[in-house]
């Protein structure tokens, strides 16, 4: 996917309008990325991308982009 | 090892039974706002559970099972051979629970009674105890107890646990097959992966930390996230496996019994390992987590459709604390008695 779309779905998984989702929104900024929110965004990232992180690497990530970095690394951004 | 097998035991009786007091999510939980509790609902699935008080414990709840799948199989107290109580909330440091019911009951000097420190991953765990042991000469009968009272020991300010839990006990009466069919097997898959020790933890009260200062520490602790992603990595390798082990495929299974640890994992899981949903009992919504025994609770409450002519394929499933998991292949026949029964706390 681009890093619209990623963001996109992010902003989705989140329950945020798109423009409250930005690559430097931190996460502080959205009530949703909570400890409930945290299994939302293991899920999604095991189900749309085959992507499964430690709990440690998804405690590490502090902004949207640190999410959109996962998918880099793992080759799912275009 | 994927996996093992034991030659098929007998289930002859199960039998749940939970504390008299409901505790309704959303009507009750006061500690939370209204939004947070409907938010948690939604997801975990938790709407209400069963609660022991401070003087109910496991070992309550699983001899009143336990006199149930006695009285209506007619077993005497005399010719149980195998006592195996599976538990972390025991009464007592020592002696274990198994001692306690075995004064309870009544039971012979010659029975085996022991408990086994397992909490979410104890169901499979104990059917493989029970299956092996009833294969050595001389055993016939054997008691599985599985109980937990998760909501003593977790925090009600704590978010991460305080809706979650439930309380539960549980009794499964296993006898020796002694036909001659050799074709019949459990397949059974025990892992462990001691590194997630602290994912899911009490770590004041035992001898590493016997007198806390801070009681906070004698209530559990619980990393949520790096329990989901385990159970993400560990749970359908671990139904593989047992799959490959029995030569099944997932359509010859009938129900899938999933420890209930939280409904969109357990969903998640589903999809992920491809379980159609009338395959998967749930029975979170009404019972909560009761950790281990969410198992057995679940074979007995799950509306499990039972046909008169052949038993059913159950997989059941237990993973968590630990960390632990483990699978169980077991038949249940026509003629299994399942039953269910709210703890009477006046007599």
């Amino acid at each position: 996917m681009t890093e619209a779309e990623a963001l996109e779905w992010i902003a989705e998984l989140f329950e945020e309008s798109s423009d409250a989702i930005q690559a430097d929104t931190p996460r502080d900024d959205v009530p949703a990325w909570d400890s409930l929110g945290v299994l939302s965004l293991i899920a999604a990232l095991d189900q749309r991308c085959g992507i499964v992180l430690s709990g440690e690497e998804i405690e590490k990530m502090t902004r949207i982009d640190d999410i959109l970095e996962v998918l880099r690394v793992n080759k799912k951004l275009e | 090892m994927p996996f093992t097998k034991t030659r098929s035991a007998i289930i002859k009786a199960i039998t749940s039974c939970v504390p008299p007091k409901q505790f309704d999510n959303m009507k009750d939980a006061t500690e939370f706002n209204i939004e947070e509790v409907k938010k948690v609902v939604r997801m975990a699935g938790v709407e209400q559970r069963y609660m022991a008080n401070d003087s109910i414990c496991s070992s309550d709840l699983c001899l009143a099972a336990a006199k149930d799948v006695m009285s209506s199989l007619g077993w005497k107290n005399d010719t149980i051979d195998l006592l195996i109580f599976v538990t972390q909330s025991q009464d007592y440091f020592l002696p274990s629970n198994a001692c306690l019911i075995h004064r309870d009951l009544n039971l012979p000097a010659s029975c085996a009674a022991f408990d086994v420190g397992l909490g979410c991953s104890g169901y499979p765990y104990g059917v493989w105890l029970a299956s092996m042991i009833l294969q050595s000469p001389g055993f016939k009968r054997a008691l599985l107890l599985h109980g937990e009272t998760p909501t003593r020991f977790s925090s009600n300010t704590d978010r991460a646990v305080a809706l979650l839990f439930g309380d539960a006990g549980s009794a499964t009466a296993i006898e020796a097959n002694e036909s001659d069919n050799e074709g019949d097997e459990w397949v059974f898959s025990v892992h462990t992966d001691g590194t997630g020790y602290s994912d899911l933890i009490i770590r004041g009260g035992g001898f590493r930390d016997r007198f806390p200062n801070d009681r906070k520490s004698c209530f559990v602790h619980m990393n949520g996230a790096n329990i989901f992603n385990f159970t993400i990595k560990s749970v359908p390798k671990l139904v593989d496996d047992t799959l490959e082990g029995a030569g099944l495929t997932r359509d010859e299974i009938d129900y899938f019994i999933l420890h209930q640890s939280n409904r969109f994992i357990m969903s998640h899981l589903a999809k992920k390992i491809g379980i159609p949903s009338e395959k998967l009992p749930l029975t979170i919504t009404k019972f909560g987590s009761a950790g281990g025994p969410s198992v057995p609770l679940t074979v007995v409450n799950g509306g499990l459709k039972r046909p008169t002519d052949k038993p059913l394929k159950l997989l059941m499933l237990g993973y968590g604390v630990g960390l632990s998991w483990g699978s169980a292949l077991v038949d249940l026949s026509p003629e299994a008695v399942l039953s269910h029964l709210v703890l009477n706390t006046i007599n």
